[in-house]
């Protein structure tokens, strides 16, 4: 095999094999890089190399799953989807919180580091993972962790691997902390004038029965059919029949307060569809004309973050769209023009105002051809020589995914 | 050499921050686990500058670093097993910065966990992990252990609470790590890494909403396997409390006698319930898991939701451990995790066990999450029953493991368990773990002989000897 013609497809039947494979590669020299449902390989930069395409759609299965016990082994090619439909049937779930659940698996989940509008409710993907199994470059099976909820024996290495897209390693089975399904669903939509933002978002912030999700979305033509302005605040309430009762009545109220003309209500699989469809959004059908970044830092100025970016994109001749997560503090912020060339002539310039504007901004989704012009992560953090150390020590050869990572680790 | 720590860190941080007689060291050579040995030298930092400047000499003289909070760690993790440095963090403990709105605080290492909840519970707001210890143990400290308590059962353990730490690392070098940082999750690595990787100099963490209704039942059972089959029954319900806590009859016994909070005396064991959230939930929560007690034999069920109530039986709950110092002069307390489902059989396992050794055992646990702590009774004057306790000790993990659990839940590996590690674990799992202790302290100088097998750590460089 030679770099630049297209990557063969390895498609190991277990753990064992990925480990070989991993394994073969690294005495050869072939830059390997994991695929699960690919519905989030445009996170981080495209990798300088792949020559082995280490796909894990046979690595499949939910297993030692005890619904009395509510913890699950999840083998890394399964589908969100599937997992879903399994957990369900004893009404439980595991918050993904990620998009494209048919396609989206639970391995490339974990390795993208996907981190949900839910998770200030119910914690991060991390946070529900206790144990795991890890294919090395040198192709050893590395487990961390068990099947028990409370488990402090030796380091927390699943930590280590959710999020590093794959350059440490190939997670090829996941145990969970599942959670009891919510009994009841309801989504509030609330078109916001400009005259009312600021006081429907201080509003939300004294609701006793906090919201699982609160965001304002501000475009996003596919989950346009909602109907309003193009600014909506848009609040998933979670739990018993009760419970939401209360926190869209208590919502409702208040947002009337503030001046918000009406709230629309979504129940059950509506309130799923409509959400679900949101977090599709985040990544998907951005188109080669976009670029979507996400910023991070405090709740409190998630908003403020988005009518920064609104500015520059104003400033850069760019339309921009965006979600301001008022719970867990994320900006979600896309922006396009008409044609890709468009674009990219004013993109390193432009990506260079976006990391001044943002301490913390790293590109989610978007056109190939835009990704490629700039680095996907920004500023490197302080910890970078810390990071190629761990890199160094669990991948020396360096084929995992090279060049993908924070740092061009 | 000792004496060239000792007067180095002297020179630098002068005698108010630096301890080296043998009398002042006596005092930093054990923890709440049996063993003990000497440090060469300790210090007492005021800010995290201090601190780093201590490590750095500590290793420019080649000396081990070891952390210390409370020293209320039970499997000796803050025991200078190699002799080296001591720093003790008892002068780092205030709030550095609170952000009510967005919920986070940045806190110094020695704070005292309680010590944070108190500081800001008139904002409406709490720090979820409360181990048993909490009223002494820090912050820092729970961070080295990934510490638990009764309430993570829904509210998820330490490391779910930490958004970031600041650590020297060997060069004395201060770093900070952030959840919102791009790359790998070096938070997650350095929480529950008791204190091998760097030392803790802060830590940024989350805090919730207090609940708008808490209510808090006990409901008596004939025994510990019925009060454990309701609790497996009530997490396959799909109810999650806040805490699923049990005490058997002789723990129940001893809390009663010190503290009166009104746990039935009559029962074979007792269980504590805690659910909170919306007031709207409280009464269908109560009633659902009440029919489910009952459906498992249980002969009473008492609910209240006065706060004094709750707080006098969580302190009863909270000091079980210490109040067992009624019934016996010695107790050595266990701590383990199985799948929820097994509790039943596992606790009949420890009760067979304690029994063939002759040793009496109390049994207080956090039923919710299967983490068991049996207490085995006996006299550290009788050698025969100290070797009983630790053979009956090494039996009941094997039969957890046996049971597809592990070795520690909430207290950590330390130096007690670093040998049980490989009964969890195998070569390339630890080799993984290893790459990473590789890249942080390839010396292994921070807190060296804890957690890993022990063998070719500092056992090479000078044989740790029992002082206690």
């Amino acid at each position: 095999m030679t770099a630049g013609i297209a990557p063969r497809i390895i498609t190991p039947d277990d753990a064992a094999g990925a480990a070989a494979t991993l394994a073969a590669c690294a005495r050869d020299g072939f830059a390997v890089v994991a695929v699960g449902g690919s519905t989030l390989q445009s996170l981080g930069n495209a990798p300088r190399r792949c020559d082995v395409a280490l796909h894990t759609s046979r690595l499949r299965g939910i297993r030692d799953y005890d619904p009395r016990d509510m913890t699950a082994g999840i083998e890394a090619g399964t589908t969100l989807a599937e997992v879903a439909r399994v957990l369900g049937e004893h009404g439980q779930w595991i918050p993904f919180d990620a998009p494209l659940p048919a396609r989206a698996t639970v391995g490339g989940t974990l390795a993208a580091g996907w981190a949900g509008p839910r998770r200030a409710a119910y914690g991060r993907l991390r946070d529900l993972l206790i144990g795991s199994t890890i294919a090395l470059a040198d192709g050893t099976l590395a487990r961390a962790g068990g099947m028990v909820v409370k488990n402090v024996t030796g380091y927390d290495m699943s930590k280590l691997y959710v999020g590093s897209l794959g350059t440490l390693g190939l997670i090829v089975r996941a145990n969970f902390k599942a959670l009891p399904q919510p009994a009841a669903q309801r989504l509030a939509v609330a078109p916001l004038a400009d005259d009312v933002r600021e006081r429907a978002i201080a509003a939300i912030g004294g609701l006793t029965v906090e919201p699982t999700a609160a965001l304002i979305v501000d475009g996003f033509p596919r989950v346009a059919r909602w109907p309003g302005a193009a600014l909506r605040l848009v609040l998933l309430f979670e739990g018993s029949e009760a419970v939401v009762e209360r926190g869209t009545r208590d919502a409702r109220s208040a947002l009337g307060k503030a001046g918000v003309a009406e709230t629309l209500l979504h129940d059950g699989a509506g309130a799923q569809r409509g959400f679900t469809e949101l977090i599709d959004a985040y990544v998907d059908a951005a188109g080669e004309r976009t670029l979507t970044y996400r910023t991070t830092g405090l709740p409190s100025t998630a908003w403020a973050r988005t009518r920064a970016g609104e500015g520059l994109a104003r400033a850069g001749g760019l339309h921009a769209e965006s979600i301001a997560d008022l719970r867990t503090g994320d900006a979600i912020l896309r922006f396009s023009t008409r044609t890709v060339a468009a674009f990219a002539a004013k993109l390193p310039a432009f990506d260079a105002d976006v990391r001044r504007a943002f301490d913390h901004a790293t590109v989610l989704a978007g056109g190939a051809a835009l990704r490629a012009s700039i680095d996907a992560w920004g500023a490197e953090p302080a910890t970078i020589a810390t990071m190629r150390a761990i890199k160094k020590h669990f991948d020396p050869a360096g084929i995992l995914a090279p060049g993908r990572y924070v740092g061009a680790i | 050499m000792v004496t060239s720590l000792a007067s180095r860190l002297l020179e630098a941080l002068g005698p108010d921050t630096v301890r080296s007689s043998p009398e002042d060291l006596a005092v930093y050579s054990y923890d709440a686990y049996s063993e003990g040995h000497l440090p060469s030298a300790a210090v007492i930092p005021h800010d995290a500058r201090e601190a780093a400047l201590a490590v750095r000499i500590a290793f420019e003289c080649g000396e081990p670093v070891v952390p210390r909070g409370a020293g209320s760690g039970l499997c000796g993790g803050a025991i200078p097993a190699c002799g080296g440095l001591v720093v003790s963090m008892v002068r780092m403990n205030r709030i550095l910065n609170l952000d009510v709105r967005n919920r986070r605080a940045r806190v110094q290492p020695g704070l005292i966990n309680l010590d944070l909840s108190r500081a800001i519970a008139a904002h409406g707001i709490f720090y979820a992990p409360d181990p048993s210890s909490q009223k002494i143990s820090t912050i820092g400290g729970n961070v080295g252990t990934n510490a638990g308590g009764p309430h993570c059962l829904s509210y998820g353990t330490t490391t779910n609470h930490v958004l970031g730490v600041e650590f020297v690392d060997g060069e004395g070098v201060i770093h900070h790590t952030s959840l919102d940082d791009p790359g790998y999750d070096l938070t997650g690595l350095l929480v529950g890494s008791e204190g091998t990787l760097g030392l803790l100099t802060a830590v940024d963490v989350r805090l919730m909403a207090l609940p708008e209704s808490v209510r808090v039942a006990v409901a008596a059972f004939p025994d510990v396997e019925s009060a454990s089959e309701a609790v497996s029954a009530v997490i396959a319900a799909g109810i999650v409390p806040t805490a699923l806590e049990i005490m058997d009859r002789l723990i129940t016994a001893a809390v009663e006698a010190h503290y009166q909070a009104g746990f039935p005396l009559d029962a074979g064991a007792v269980l504590l319930v805690e659910i909170a959230g919306p007031r709207d939930d409280m009464a269908a929560g109560e009633a659902a898991i009440a029919r489910i007690a009952q459906a498992h034999g249980a002969l009473s069920w008492r609910a209240s939701s006065d706060p004094a109530e709750r707080e006098a039986l969580w302190a009863s709950r909270k000091g079980a451990a210490g109040a067992l110092g009624r019934i016996a002069p010695n107790y050595y307390i266990q701590d383990a995790c199985v799948p929820r489902t097994k509790l039943p059989a596992v606790i009949h396992e420890i009760g067979r066990i304690a029994h063939a050794y002759d040793l009496p055992v109390g049994n207080v646990f956090h039923a919710g999450d299967g983490n068991l702590h049996p207490l085995l009774c006996y006299d550290r004057r009788d050698a025969r029953a100290v070797r009983a306790v630790v053979d009956a000790g090494t039996e009941i993990l094997s039969t957890c493991i046996a049971m597809g659990g592990t070795i520690s839940g909430e207290h950590g590996i330390g130096y007690e368990k670093r040998d049980s590690l490989s009964l969890v674990f195998g070569t390339d799992d630890l080799a993984a773990m290893g790459r990473v202790r590789d890249v942080f302290d390839p010396r292994r100088l921070f807190n060296p002989d804890k957690i890993f097998p022990s063998g070719a750590v500092c056992g090479e460089v000078r044989a740790p000897a029992a002082v206690a």
